[in-house]
């Protein structure tokens, strides 16, 4: 499956309602294994929302490694590359648990060292 | 009753400037206010402070209030014509002159239209010409200034909208863009996003403000984010930029020489961001850019 994201979107990949379009349309395609091309040609503008939504939350329910060989992206600028990878990278840590203990004790401890 | 005479002062972008923005806030933050500004004191206005000022409006008028600028008062020419060619002016019943000059437009949006903001930013912020950068680095500063108004869109539950302004300086070669809102603000969002600890509470602001500028950091419990600051942070290394947060009673700056994170003794209820760009094309480049 090919997908070009200036039909379907514009030249702007920006607001998570328009990476959810594009998770939507892909999402089941690769739970079934299969192959799935993004192409950016023609798009200019990223923004981490986008691709929090189209990409990062494919990782709730797929492998990275799984991801990575079934999601092909083509001609994505260096923005884009950045703004993907820093996004694959998060995901791992926002699908795990929350922990909300471990937050509040590790603000306290940068604050007390602030404070020293 | 007679409205409550408020005297707008000489105001840059300094802390003592914020300062006196938040003392402005404070004395119009109720119910049924009834507010005449008066700017004869007023020589320098800022684009932080025009966009603070026009928020403070709306949130004055949202709260069944009413606001009138005299600008009968207003005597200096340089305020006079930065406030006409900026349009604020024309936004509060005044003189709006079309000519745009060294100004960027004073602009309100009371909902989230990603192509209009990103519009402005492309043909009145960087489009201008003061900033000579190819076309794919123009949309990757692009992109990354979209990050706080969407940051602002997103977390602060302001009801009233976001706005902005910027100003080309041209003698000190800088590009500068502020963003407002009158939401909630960070510290109180992260405090309440961690309320099921009870030391939530004792978080201070500025402890607060690190943690949201960490990679990854959000509080949204049930979607991905937490790179929006993360990048831009990033972003304005690079480019020996600066990036100033003020936000209930902290303060984030962040510049080529590192983060710094305070807590202040005046708050108010929102985040300001204050984005400061250096014009030098050298600082603008990508890997593969001779």
């Amino acid at each position: 499956m090919k997908t070009t994201i200036k039909e379907m979107i514009g030249p702007r990949c920006i607001i998570k309602e328009d990476g959810q379009k594009i998770y939507d349309a892909i999402h089941e395609v690769l739970q079934k294994g299969e192959c799935v091309t993004l192409d950016f040609k023609d798009v200019s503008q990223f923004a981490s929302p986008f691709f929090n939504f189209a990409i990062g939350q494919l990782l709730k329910d797929i492998k990275e490694a799984d991801l990575r060989r079934l999601l092909h992206i083509e001609n994505l600028n260096e923005t884009g590359k950045m703004v993907v990878e820093r996004v694959i990278e998060n995901a791992a840590k926002y699908h795990g648990n929350k922990d909300y203990r471990k937050i509040v004790d590790d603000i306290l401890a940068e604050q007390a060292k602030a404070a020293s | 009753m007679a409205p409550q005479i408020i005297y707008i002062p000489t105001l840059n972008d300094g802390e003592d400037d914020f300062r006196q923005l938040f003392e402005i806030w404070s004395q119009t933050n109720d119910y049924f206010e009834d507010v005449l500004f008066d700017l004869s004191r007023c020589k320098f206005l800022r684009p932080n402070a025009v966009a603070f000022l026009g928020g403070l409006a709306r949130l004055i008028e949202s709260r069944v209030g009413t606001v009138v600028f005299d600008w009968t008062t207003l005597r200096n020419d340089w305020v006079k014509n930065t406030l006409s060619q900026n349009g604020f002016a024309g936004s509060f019943g005044s003189f709006s002159s079309g000519w745009s000059g060294h100004s960027i437009p004073y602009r309100e949006d009371r909902f989230r239209d990603a192509n209009s903001i990103v519009d402005y930013l492309e043909n009145y912020w960087l489009g201008r010409g003061w900033v000579h950068v190819s076309p794919r680095l123009r949309d990757a500063i692009i992109g990354h200034v979209w990050e706080i108004y969407n940051n602002a869109f997103e977390h602060s539950g302001s009801e009233i909208g976001v706005f902005s302004c910027g100003q080309h300086f041209y003698t000190q070669n800088e590009l500068i863009l502020s963003v407002v809102d009158f939401g909630q603000g960070i510290p109180a969002k992260v405090r309440t996003f961690l309320s099921s600890d009870p030391r939530a509470d004792q978080l201070t602001a500025a402890g607060c403000l690190r943690w949201a500028f960490q990679r990854g950091s959000t509080t949204k419990a049930d979607e991905p984010g937490g790179l929006g600051l993360d990048l831009l942070k990033e972003f304005v290394r690079i480019n020996q930029g600066k990036l100033e947060v003020y936000s209930n009673e902290g303060y984030a700056m962040i510049n080529k020489d590192g983060e710094q994170y305070e807590n202040t003794d005046i708050s108010f209820e929102g985040t300001v961001v204050h984005i400061t760009l250096r014009c030098d094309e050298k600082l603008y480049r990508f890997r593969d850019e001779t």
